[in-house]
Parts: structure tokens; sequence; C-alpha cells
């Protein structure tokens, strides 16, 4: 039982970091990883919730978010080369064409 | 406890915490591929076979291969650390972390014995598991035949992303 307690605060303490690194990093390309810290932090509280359970259908929901986190890096990376592409940068302060 | 699941979890934690105040995006993403090498170790130490080879396929391999290659093109020079000249937001920023951390470590704690023992308890024990043949044999029975509509939405959905990425790496604006 201390074991799973173990993982469930490992797990909110990286989706804490995954918080902080959104929050206040400049680089976009570090937003993303943040992103992906977030996922795999929801991943092992899911995980660990399913092992203590007994159930089977966690695993399977994290197979999934796996999938979609693929998926999302995959789009997000595109969106970042074109961010590169037409400001010269990827820093946040530098995409500011709908700023008011 | 195991010890080796405390160790993971130690290193991940630092490695985490690197993470954030690392200069660099290749130190990061090396530490981001150090937080899933170990998230995958705990899986296999929780007895989770399946999930800790595809968070090595697909997550330390196939997504962090493509995070070091758009750092490579994207040719990050002028790297210097956001809180060097920005005290102030290093404090809010860990005033605002300790607040989350807090709140979710204490919901977790408080909660976890409650929630486990209200969850009607699942038949797959790992006794259970071993008997049916394993963790990945238990879980193909269950993906193709209660979840197999998911399956290939999730397919589906995967082709659309790398048709979407193709096009947005494609399209130049004018």
């Amino acid at each position: 039982m201390t074991q799973e307690i173990l993982v469930q605060v490992l797990a909110a303490f990286l989706f804490t970091v995954g918080i902080l690194i959104v929050l206040l990093r400049r680089d976009t390309i570090m937003i993303l990883m943040g992103i992906e810290l977030m996922l795999n932090a929801a991943n092992l509280s899911i995980v660990a919730f399913s092992k203590a359970a007994g159930m089977v259908e966690g695993q399977i929901q994290v197979f999934f978010i796996i999938t979609i986190a693929a998926a999302e890096s995959a789009i997000g990376l595109s969106i970042l080369v074109n961010l590169y592409r037409n400001f010269g940068s990827i820093k946040t302060q530098k995409a500011n064409t709908l700023k008011g | 406890m195991h010890i080796a699941l405390v160790i993971a979890v130690i290193i991940s934690a630092i490695l985490a915490v690197m993470m954030l105040f690392a200069k660099n995006p290749i130190t990061s993403a090396i530490c981001l591929l150090g937080i899933l090498l170990m998230s995958a170790g705990m899986y296999a130490l929780m007895g989770e076979h399946l999930v800790a080879t595809i968070q090595l396929v697909v997550y330390a391999g196939a997504i962090m291969v493509l995070f070091v290659f758009s750092i490579m093109l994207l040719n990050l020079s002028n790297a210097e650390s956001e809180f060097k000249n920005n005290p102030k937001m290093f404090y809010a920023g860990m005033t605002l972390g300790a607040t989350i951390f807090s709140l979710l470590a204490y919901a977790v704690c408080t909660h976890f014995s409650k929630h486990t023992s209200s969850l009607t308890s699942g038949v797959f024990t790992n006794a259970k598991v071993e008997e049916l043949g394993g963790n990945a044999k238990v879980l193909a029975h269950s993906l193709f035949s209660q979840f197999y509509i998911s399956f290939e939405v999730i397919s589906l959905a995967l082709l659309v992303a790398v048709v979407g990425a193709v096009v947005l790496a494609k399209r130049k604006f004018d």
C-alpha cells in the first residue's frame, strides 16, 4: 500500500513540475515537453490506481493516452516548425500577432 | 516495499527538477527521457509489462526522437536561464508549485485508502493474471474484445494526425 502511495505522490509531483514548465518557460518546445510530462504523470497515476484496484481498464486507457500523446506531439512539433519559419524564433513573446 | 521502485521515484523527482531549471532545451529533453525510462521501470516493477514496453517503444523511443530532431532543426543557440534576471517570477512559480503539489499530495494521501476500498475490487489480482497467461495476454484479450471500437477509432485518429503533421510541415504561408 505504501508503494502505491509513493507512486501517487510522485505522479502529483511530476504533474506540478509539468504545470510549472508550461507556465514559466518561454520556449514553445519546453511547453510541449511540459505537456508530455503532465500526460506521463497522469499515466503513472492511472496505472497505479488500476493496479491497486485489480483492474485492467486503467491500463487500456493508458495505452490509448500514449497513442494520443504521440499524435499530439507530432502535430505540436510541426506547428512549432511553422512557428519558427514564420517568426524566426520559438519564444512565446515573438508570436504576438494576435496581441491587441 | 521494493527498493528499486524507491530509487526510481527519487531519480524521477530529481530529473524533473533538473528539467525545470535547465537552460538548454536539449538538457530538458534528456531529463524527460530519463523520467520516461524511470516510469517504464516503475510500470515493470508493478507488473504491467505491456504498458512498460509501450512506454519504452512509443514514448522513450518515438516521441523523444521527434523532440530531439525538432531541437536540432530549430537551431536554438542563444539559450539563457529564464530565472536569472527575474527572481520575482521564480518565487511566484515556486509558491504556485508548492501550493499545487501540497494540494494534490494531500488529496491523494487522504483519499487513497478510501477510494481503493470503495472501489469494487477487480478480479485481476497478481495470481489471477499469472494464471490467465500473463499481463500482455490479459490486456490484449480485453483490448480486442471489450475495447475494439476504441482501438479502431484511435488508429483512425493516428492516421489523421500523421496526415495533418505532413500538411502542416509542408505548407508555405504567404
